[in-house]
């Protein structure tokens, strides 16, 4: 399994996927060899809950940009694994594994799986706007292709997948994303009074902040609900935190919103518990599986009707919805829950008995079916490995 | 016998620059010696034989590049293909053969694959094209040769001023370049591997 991202090098939901699918298959008795990154701080190679971690430091290229940082990466990831031969199947994450992946299914000839979590067009808004991007869409292209099967977490992703990269349905399997209940540390303690005063009911955003998860939706919708009551904190950092920050203070709120930046996983914990309520408005959101952590420990949510959010949340059941892009419609439905505990008491023990659905074991059985049926469909064809 | 796979991005009528030249003088009179095989950049994928040298073409599979380092190793991926064809299809490799540095992914990964020797044939280099590293992108471009470079078991140079140009820019044992990229030098670092 190749992935750019696997812990303690975690940037977004990506890696915490990769860890928590390795674990669950590797339980099983599905082998399971992840190749991934190091910056040198972490182990070349390590055994963890029965999977074995191989890393890779791509530091010793130098590159002009991301891009080219990726292809470093990746070259050195077939160069560590073109040796080995005792495994069966390939399975990358997204276009930032793919060039290896396809490398080593062709070398090899090994069936490859890819996991599309998103897409270049999705996570721009539509439209492609220079070179970078382009190539990226027509790698996630030239990915779908080659793979022996795709996999998307979402109806909504396998549409994307379909429709952007003109990847025939059939050959797509939706298999949602996992919530693992011991994902979280213990909270950390912490003084309610650090965050929010005494009257101040806590709205948590958690996510990057990066335009397509939204996060000014919601500070547009905490000015125009002027509560004297809520303190709005957002967890996460992104290239947007400079413009949320004066925004904040143009719409004369700023008394009333928290930037925590990244904080550790004890902390989210902790602020979870001291939240009324999470938000996520997102703009483009393949599944959501943040969503997932914050009903899992109690809270009740409010997500945009996008994406895999959309079809993760039933309106009044276990979250509410509003309209993508509207902080009216935010605005309205935050009053909506944080004067109604009954209404939040009962999303929130919906939601958390719904979560039954969402387990990583239930994720790596989907995941070994379709690696049975990819290695049934490759031994009765004639593509093999002659040397 | 196991042939030699040659790897490059020209040869025509694939033509680039003069590369291909150099090969089409090159290559037709080791294919009367040894069996040989020639992996290159096409329109699109396919086999064909020519010279007595069995062509695999590969076409491009991603046409946007936001510049020549991101080209280079798509290229790498699209010769990968058509190499592994190569291989699986001819039953192995005796040995690699890479023409210049924009193919030499390609040949690293199938020699590491196969277990056989790699030999490259080293014209020209980042420095001697750009005359400095003067930007992040030359200086990926250099990392990218010298990566490649150190993984091959001969580099064949045309005279001493490029043996030491690898020695001293690129950290290349002198041991390891054969000066001289004529049939005849090749032919003889041919057999002192193949025997």
């Amino acid at each position: 399994m190749l992935s750019w991202e696997y812990p303690p090098h975690i940037v977004g939901g990506l890696g915490r996927h990769v860890f928590h699918l390795s674990r669950a298959l590797s339980s099983k008795g599905i082998g399971v060899q992840v190749l991934t990154f190091t910056d040198g701080s972490s182990p070349s190679e390590e055994t963890v809950d029965g999977v074995r971690v191989m890393r890779v430091n791509p530091y010793s290229l130098r590159y002009p940009d991301f891009t080219s940082w990726i292809h470093g990466l990746n070259l050195l990831m077939v160069e560590r694994v073109v040796k080995l031969r005792e495994f069966d199947l390939i399975h990358v994450h997204d276009w930032l594994t793919a060039t290896s992946g396809i490398a080593l299914k062709h070398v090899m000839r090994k069936p490859l799986v890819a996991t599309i979590h998103s897409t270049e067009l999705g996570r721009r808004g539509g439209s492609l706007k220079n070179e970078h991007e382009r190539h990226i869409h027509e790698i996630e292209w030239l990915l779908s292709y080659e793979a022996w099967r795709v996999i998307c977490c979402s109806r909504y992703m396998v549409n994307e997948v379909s429709r952007f990269l003109g990847c025939p349905p059939n050959k797509i399997f939706q298999i949602p994303n996992g919530y693992a209940p011991d994902s979280f540390p213990k909270p950390a303690p912490l003084n309610r009074r650090d965050y929010a005063r005494d009257d101040e009911r806590i709205v948590l955003y958690v996510g990057r902040l990066v335009y397509e998860k939204g996060p000014h939706l919601l500070l547009e919708a905490a000015g125009k609900l002027r509560r004297g009551d809520l303190k709005f904190i957002f967890v996460g950092d992104g290239s947007m935190k400079p413009y949320l920050v004066d925004l904040s203070v143009r719409l004369g709120i700023s008394d009333k919103v928290y930037f925590l930046g990244h904080v550790p996983d004890d902390v989210l914990h902790a602020l979870y518990r001291l939240a009324t309520v999470a938000i996520f408005p997102s703009l483009y959101e393949p599944f959501g599986i943040v969503a997932l952590e914050a009903m899992g420990l109690g809270v009740p949510v409010i997500v945009s009707a996008v994406g895999g959010l959309d079809e993760i949340v039933q309106h009044g059941h276990n979250g509410l919805k509003f309209h993508p892009g509207s902080p009216n419609a935010l605005a309205e439905t935050i009053n909506m829950l944080v004067d109604n505990p009954e209404l939040c008491r009962r999303l929130a023990m919906n939601a958390r008995e719904g979560l039954g659905a969402f387990t990583w074991e239930k994720v790596a059985d989907e995941t070994i079916k379709l690696y049975e049926l990819v290695l049934e469909e490759y031994k009765s064809g004639t593509w093999k490995p002659r040397v | 016998m196991k042939p030699i796979i040659h790897i490059t991005w020209e040869y025509p009528p694939f033509v680039v620059g003069d590369l291909s030249k150099r090969l089409s003088d090159i290559l037709p009179k080791i294919a009367s010696r040894y069996p040989t095989v020639l992996v290159v950049r096409g329109d699109s994928d396919g086999v064909f034989e020519t010279d007595g040298i069995k062509i695999y073409k590969a076409g491009s599979s991603v046409q946007t590049h936001p510049h020549i380092l991101a080209y280079a190793h798509l290229l790498n991926l699209d010769l990968v293909r058509a190499a592994a064809n190569a291989l699986h299809d001819n039953g192995g490799a005796s040995l690699i053969h890479s023409h210049d540095w924009i193919s030499s992914i390609a040949s690293a990964y199938i020699s590491s694959y196969v277990g056989c020797p790699l030999l490259m044939s080293v014209y020209t280099t980042e420095i001697t094209r750009s005359g400095s590293l003067r930007s992040v992108l030359s200086l990926g471009i250099f990392d990218l040769e010298r990566h490649c470079f150190q993984r091959a078991e001969r580099l064949f140079v045309q005279d001493t001023r490029m043996r030491e140009h690898l020695a001293k820019e690129y950290g290349i044992d002198r041991g390891r370049v054969v000066l001289g990229n004529s049939p005849d030098t090749i032919l003889e670092t041919y057999r002192r591997f193949l025997g």
